[in-house]
């Protein structure tokens, strides 16, 4: 409208200087008779009945065609039960992030995804801790369906949701170090025994790229035939690449890593019958080897062992990478069975020894009755003991440890057994949520 | 191994975690509140079995840790820390481990730093006079008060009057390179000449020379219409009695909610919660709550109001219905409405379902017809059935193509609302402002409401 422009070039230059121009609203008689002889006011009227008079008859723009966007292909997955949807609105709020991708692991094995108004923050969250979890950029690539796809359209700086969903053979010959990451490891979900032979053939070219090799592996299917390529890495020169392969073969049940390891622990721990009762008897290595240091057992302070400290570390060491079995073989008891018997102040070592092993061996059992002992006030030590007390309550399932998660609230509790408490409930519900 | 005893306390009536994360300033403070909620970061927590206070030391980066305290009565918060946010992320963070059952009852009371602001805060609440203080105890000295005030406001409306001429006379060239103070002391002035609402108008003006192009229209549109208004106020005598109302109220003469209640007409219906926007004015939390009839068809805006630490209120879920009596404020385009009374509480409401949404036609009508009534009418109820697009600015379209509707630019990228639809039609609800849509509620594909 005109007229309204020339109202504001008047305004901005004053009436002291400029002319009131007349304005007219078509339909309306003309008002433009002065009520005022002082020019100002007589700008203000004007403004103010073409104001109101522009802002009722604001037009509706024609929809161009460049505007519309096509519309996304229908999902064929479900979206998750209103519940788990308003908690994963928690969780990308601030609540337990570190539980994200377990909530989206959950989503994916239960083929449902995740409410279309969520994904944005779940994308943008992604994006921002990508460099340390290449996982979550996955996860929430396959939990965000095919409106994540559209959506990474739209913005750039989601565009690594279509480039794994799109890793193809040519990812791998030439893309870059994320593109060959994503190309192998859909390659391992698919066909884990090409995966395995497409590392075997490449590893001799692969340089540093073979630790992201090793993580591949870690993250999905590990088994026994990869032993034979992970063994060979255990005689690298590479450190990083040894204590991949030394991490991967003591995770791996029946590895000959788990048999050395166990001939080593062997004769550390004992139940000695005692007098008035039974004790387990700790006696830390007196010895570090090279077999040891292939193994990935690293002392500290030198490997002179002088201080009990140095024995003490080695021995939780040897214990972190020892099959479990050995335990309940050896003993002839169950886990609950052999918790129950005391080891006085050697218990925060043993728990926290046995807690490592049980979460990268991801035996529930295990993480179940370790939990159960520090939820019943096991001295579990201090800040090492709270922190493995933490990570195990974010691994042990959840359902297993039910009958403590709706334990107490004693003013006794220490914090990290409330934290504990509190983790546990969380997934609980989270993945109760998920099966709705 | 000797185990204790586990002992499962009696559970006092704790707060939800969303009443707690209600109270907080910002979204910042709730995500770094989350972050300090952990059994970690600390010790000597406690709460009085009668939940009525919460206590606890954090450990900060300084040497001695935080120590917060809530009266959970007030609530009233405080916190050693040296934060300026209120209440400040400590605080939030004991709130939530306390909402989580992380807390533990303390038989023996709280400790003597906890205690002591407690006593003082009891103290001073037995204290304060009790009885409703706005019910006017004089009829003439109310009198008296009114007419003095009606005084002020005249020739407070009439020195704006002059100082909007002035603007006009000087020209708008110079309001860029004006600082705030050059609204602020008019609007200093506003509130001596007891006339709020003006100087928060004024108030805001503050902001439009820096809003990119197309700033010169839009201040000069704001001075219009304060020219309008004192133009009317001068000659409300004149004026029928609806636009009457709304020229006093637009000034700030605010009536007690008690007042409208009991003298207004109820209006019975199934309300539809529709939108809601949260915003802040001068410390002051305002809610605005949007409602459309299922029977009368008939919109009300709701508003409530909440100082720094206060929660607001939270009685209506958007995406629910309200079988409700409300009172609409008088005004000749009534709008603002309160809540007289509820029916039937808590139970699900026979048609709860989304909203039909029209077309942008129908909105642009609705609000010029209001605008008629109202010309300071600046926000409008809108809903709509549309899909949103992205160029060449974000918009919405009708679903039938008719055409499209700028989204507000201060609502960003909206990219919620985007992934929502995926470019299909929506139900859209927001407010329609002169600067276009501001998106608040839409429904997804299953006809549940998503605030936006």
């Amino acid at each position: 409208m005109s007229t309204w422009q020339d109202l504001v070039t008047a305004s901005l230059i004053g009436t002291e200087r400029a002319e009131v121009p007349a304005a007219t609203v078509p339909g309306l008689p003309d008002r433009t008779e002065a009520v005022s002889d002082d020019p100002a006011v007589l700008l203000l009227d004007r403004a103010a009945l073409l104001t109101v008079a522009r802002r009722g008859g604001t037009l509706i723009r024609p929809t161009g065609p460049a505007e519309l966007l096509p519309a996304a292909e229908p999902d064929q997955a479900s979206a998750v039960s209103p519940a788990a949807g308003r908690r994963l609105g928690r969780m990308l709020g601030g609540e337990h992030p570190d539980l994200l991708a377990e909530w989206l692991t959950a989503a994916v094995a239960r083929d449902r995804r995740v409410p279309a108004h969520l994904l944005p923050a779940l994308l943008d969250r992604a994006r921002r801790v990508s460099p340390s979890d290449p996982e979550l950029r996955r996860l929430a690539a396959e939990a965000g369906g095919s409106r994540a796809r559209w959506l990474a359209r739209l913005n750039q700086d989601w565009a690594f949701v279509t480039a794994h969903t799109e890793a193809d053979e040519d990812a791998w010959r030439r893309g870059g170090k994320s593109q060959r990451r994503a190309y192998l490891a859909s390659l391992r979900a698919r066909d884990p025994v090409a995966a395995r032979e497409l590392i075997t053939e490449s590893w001799a070219a692969a340089g540093p790229e073979r630790v992201m090799f090793l993580s591949v592996l870690a993250s999905q299917g590990l088994s026994l035939a990869d032993e034979p390529l992970l063994e060979a890495a255990l005689d690298e020169r590479d450190a990083e690449v040894r204590g991949w392969a030394a991490h991967l073969l003591a995770r791996l049940p029946g590895s000959a890593l788990g048999r050395r390891m166990a001939e080593r622990a062997r004769g550390c721990v004992r139940i000695d019958a005692g007098v008035l009762s039974e004790h387990l008897v700790t006696s830390p290595p007196v010895q570090w080897d090279n077999a040891m240091r292939r193994d990935g057992v690293s002392p500290r302070g030198g490997g002179n062992l002088r201080q009990l400290d140095d024995r003490t570390h080695l021995l939780h060491e040897v214990l972190a990478r020892t099959p479990l079995r050995t335990w309940t073989d050896e003993f002839g008891r169950t886990v609950e069975q052999i918790l129950a018997v005391s080891s006085g102040a050697w218990a925060p070592v043993l728990f926290t020894g046995w807690s490592r092993a049980a979460m990268a061996q991801r035996d529930q059992e295990w993480m179940t009755a370790l939990i159960d002992w520090a939820l019943a006030g096991g001295q579990t030590g201090t800040l090492f003991g709270a922190e493995t007390l933490r990570q195990l309550a974010r691994r042990a399932d959840p359902a297993r440890c039910a009958r403590e998660t709706t334990a107490t609230r004693a003013a006794e509790t220490p914090p990290p057994v409330r934290d504990a408490i509190s983790v546990l409930r969380f997934r609980y519900d989270m993945l109760k949520e998920l099966e709705l | 191994m000797s185990v204790p005893e586990a002992k499962v306390s009696s559970v006092a009536e704790r707060w939800d975690r969303e009443r707690v994360l209600a109270l907080a300033p910002d979204a910042p403070s709730q995500r770094t509140a989350h972050s300090l909620a952990s059994g970690r970061a600390w010790t000597a927590t406690g709460a009085t079995a009668e939940a009525d206070a919460v206590w606890g030391e954090c450990r900060g980066s300084a040497p001695a840790p935080y120590r917060a305290v809530v009266d959970l009565t007030g609530p009233a918060y405080r916190c050693s820390c040296p934060s300026r946010k209120f209440p400040c992320k400590h605080v939030l963070a004991l709130l939530l481990l306390w909402s989580a059952g992380s807390v533990p009852d303390d038989a023996t009371g709280p400790p003597d730093w906890a205690g002591s602001w407690l006593m003082t805060r009891a103290g001073k609440a037995s204290r304060a006079p009790s009885g409703d203080q706005a019910e006017p105890k004089d009829p003439r000295a109310a009198a008296r008060r009114a007419e003095q005030r009606e005084a002020r406001v005249a020739s407070g409306l009439a020195e704006l009057d002059r100082w909007l001429c002035d603007q006009a006379r000087q020209g708008l060239a110079a309001s860029q390179q004006a600082g705030y103070a050059h609204w602020d002391d008019i609007a200093a002035r506003m509130v001596d000449a007891q006339a709020p609402g003006v100087a928060e108008r004024l108030r805001a003006l503050a902001s439009v020379p820096h809003s990119g192009p197309g700033w010169d229209g839009r201040l000069l549109e704001e001075y219009a219409l304060l020219h309008l208004l004192a133009v009317a106020y001068r000659r409300q005598a004149d004026l029928p009695g609806p636009l009457r109302e709304t020229v006093r109220s637009r000034i700030g003469f605010s009536l007690r909610q008690a007042d409208v209640l009991a003298s207004g007409q109820p209006v019975r219906d199934y309300w539809q919660v529709l939108a809601r926007r949260d915003l802040e004015q001068d410390r002051i939390r305002v809610r605005r709550t949007w409602l459309r009839g299922r029977k009368t068809g008939r919109d009300a805006l709701l508003l409530s109001f909440a100082a720094a630490g206060q929660a607001l209120d939270d009685s209506l879920t958007v995406g629910a219905d309200a079988d409700a009596d409300l009172v609409f404020y008088p005004g000749a385009a009534a709008l603002r409405a309160a809540v007289l009374a509820r029916h039937g509480g808590g139970t699900v409401l026979p048609d709860d379902g989304p909203p039909e949404g029209g077309t942008i036609a129908a909105l642009l009508a609705g609000y010029a017809a209001a605008l008629a009534a109202d010309p300071w009418l600046d926000s409008w109820l809108a809903v709509v059935e549309v899909i949103p697009a992205r160029a060449p600015v974000p918009a919405v379209c009708d679903a039938d193509g008719g055409g499209s509707l700028p989204l507000h630019p201060g609502a960003g990228h909206c990219w919620p609302l985007f992934a929502l639809s995926g470019g299909r039609p929506v139900t859209l609800a927001g407010e329609w402002t002169p600067r276009g849509l501001w998106p608040l509620t839409a429904w997804d594909e299953t006809g549940r409401a998503v605030p936006l």
